[in-house]
């Protein structure tokens, strides 16, 4: 083993043999059983399945609210974890903890509050109603759904960055005659971007595997507001186990991209930030 | 250029950072702030800066009142004890970021940075790490890269917080030497902190010595050190022993020495330094008792703790030379005579 360095740390194989182990039951198993399944069908059957107008118009709904949603939430995020570190403020210990609440919370209740609260004769809908604004049971509805139960990862990675953030860096743009805009903009940003990128990565991803909160207040139309989870149970309701796994395929393939390309761009920038080398 | 700081205060909720400083700095001059952490000196720099707001007082540069004007535009070149370099950008970036932030009026062209890049960085020696990022740096370097980036912007005074701080012995002697070098060629007035009375005396023109927010003394390496003001500067500048004595007619006396007191009233403090100590193994009614009960060798010098009646350990220092001569060992009985000291009433 010429990976292996001489540690003081005894159980180097004990635990790497059973990381290996866990990650392998727990993550590559169900993956693997995925994969192999949808093998079943044959390639025209399994196209059919996966390419039938009404799912692709799924992928679009779902990976273009998630992406929406994320977006909404990286600035947000940002604008909450700056007010989060940088101002005291009373109350502040209070509003740190509700932003995990869309975390705690299970998601068909965020569904249903959320899904009462903009219906058209709900307490926000039935002013919304006459502004030609429809949220419930259309796509927009799926944004703000998404947008809620990801708020957090974007809080969550940019808090302790921004707050181990040297205040001398600061001090010494503005002493080079650096004005508040440029330091935020060439000074702030980029060392914020590596958790940025992570946090809009983990609300994409949570965004895009999205079901309990977003059936409520999609109304699930097809065409319009399905999203392709939905797709995958009514699929199953209809017991045709194989449509189901190849869409999940679809959704395992496009999630792994995504990720794999974030992660990438992260190593990018926290190579050049020289945390690894 | 000038500073006058007039009558400044600067206080952080109970704590008096600093309490009414008078100090004026030429045009041209390298000071030493100097103190142990928490007297004030960081405070001053930074309110030198335009970092931090005194309470009360007045900042004059070139004697224009600069006290509200702000760090953007007070054109002070800032160097960190922790360099703050920014990490995202290479080398070269950093040290053209004071060029390239100015408003597009005022910014030099591509090519001009470009030059001016280049000068800087072969001034502190470094041209050849321009493409690097600050992480593959050690720590003298980006030191280096830190005051080549202060002085992008043609600063008219360059302030440094503990800039050798953080660095080891070794590399702290060399870049001092540097920075006095650079100072000598460039004649920018340069005020810098430290809390290293070595590294103040040899790089100095005038070296201002403060405690709990006050200035001591201030004055040339050699007035500060030859002619402390206080006991303060008098202890902070080197290692001391204290004898305690009456004062009889305008003397103290230290084991049947004498010493002028004209200051003091009926008692006085003596201090003396370890190596203005004489030892000698013959008795003496005009010496101190002693034994021997530490011999450390200390490279060029050799330190011995002397346990006598009043002192559980009195330092003396001796040279080498005059150590091996007579070969002091633990448990050897010594008189002691101060050759010198200095009195202060008590």
């Amino acid at each position: 083993m010429a990976f292996k360095q001489h540690s003081v740390l005894p159980g180097f194989g004990l635990s790497l043999g059973y990381t290996l182990l866990y990650l392998s039951i727990i993550v590559l198993l169900p993956l693997t059983a995925l994969v192999v399944k949808s093998s079943d069908l044959t390639w025209p059957a399994f196209w059919a399945a996966v390419a039938d107008p009404r799912v692709i118009a799924t992928y679009k709904v779902t990976f273009g609210a998630s992406a929406l949603a994320a977006t909404l939430n990286l600035f947000a995020g940002l604008l909450l974890a700056w007010v989060l570190v940088r101002y005291p403020f009373p109350g502040k210990r209070l509003i740190d903890a509700l932003v995990d609440l869309p975390f705690a919370l299970p998601t068909a209740v965020a569904g249903i509050a959320l899904a009462t609260l903009y219906a058209p004769n709900g307490w926000l809908g039935q002013y919304l109603e006459p502004l030609g604004i429809k949220v419930a049971f259309t796509p927009l509805g799926i944004v703000v759904a998404l947008t809620f139960v990801t708020l957090p990862f974007v809080v969550r990675t940019v808090q302790p960055v921004l707050q181990d953030l040297e205040h001398e860096l600061e001090e010494a743009a503005a002493s080079l005659g650096a004005t508040r805009w440029q330091i935020f903009w060439k000074v702030i940003l980029p060392m914020l971007l590596p958790a940025l990128l992570t946090g809009f990565a983990l609300a994409f991803a949570r965004a895009v595997g999205e079901y309990g909160s977003v059936i409520f207040i999609a109304g699930n139309m097809p065409f319009v507001s399905e999203i392709t989870p939905l797709m995958i149970i009514s699929k199953l309701e209809q017991y045709d186990y194989l449509g189901a796994t190849a869409i999940a395929v679809v959704m395992l393939g496009v999630s792994f991209a995504l990720l794999f390309i974030i992660n990438g761009l992260q190593w990018w920038s926290a190579k050049r930030l020289g945390r690894r080398k | 250029m000038s500073i006058e700081i007039k009558q400044i205060s600067k206080r952080f909720g109970q704590f008096q950072a600093l309490n009414d400083i008078n100090l004026d700095i030429q045009g041209g001059e390298l000071l030493a702030l100097l103190g142990p952490s928490g007297c004030g000196k960081t405070t001053l720099l930074r309110v030198i800066a335009g970092l931090e707001t005194p309470d009360a007082g007045q900042i004059l540069f070139h004697g224009e009142d600069a006290t509200d004007t702000h760090v953007r535009e007070r054109q002070v070149g800032f160097v960190f004890q922790h360099y703050a370099l920014f990490r995202h950008m290479t080398v070269f970036e950093n040290v053209a970021f004071g060029l390239r932030v100015r408003p597009k009026k005022t910014r030099p062209s591509e090519e001009a940075i470009k030059k001016k890049v280049h000068e800087l960085l072969e001034l502190v020696q470094l041209d050849w790490l321009a493409d690097r990022y600050p992480a593959q740096l050690s720590g003298g370097q980006r030191q280096r890269i830190a005051l080549a980036r202060a002085l992008a912007v043609e600063p008219r005074v360059l302030l440094l917080d503990e800039p050798f701080g953080a660095l080891d012995t070794k590399v702290r002697k060399e870049l001092r030497r540097w920075l006095r070098r650079l100072h000598d060629e460039m004649h920018i007035t340069s005020v810098f902190v430290t809390h290293d009375q070595e590294e103040a005396l040899e790089v100095a023109d005038r070296v201002v010595v403060m405690n709990k927010g006050r200035i001591e003394q201030s004055g040339t390496p050699a007035e500060v050190y030859d002619a402390p003001a206080t006991p303060f500067v008098y202890q902070f500048l080197g290692d001391v022993n204290l004898f305690h004595s009456r004062v009889h007619e305008g003397w103290a006396e230290v084991g049947g020495t004498r010493f002028a007191a004209p200051e003091a009233g009926d008692k006085a403090v003596i201090y003396v330094r370890p190596h203005e100590i004489d030892l000698a193994r013959n008795a003496s009614n005009d010496a101190l008792a002693g034994i021997v009960t530490h011999v450390r060798l200390l490279g060029a010098t050799v330190r011995l703790e002397v346990k006598t009646d009043a002192h559980e350990a009195l330092e003396v220092e001796l040279t080498r030379e005059r150590y091996q001569a007579e070969r002091w060992a633990v448990g050897d009985a010594v008189w002691l005579t101060p050759r010198e000291a200095r009195v202060y009433g008590a």
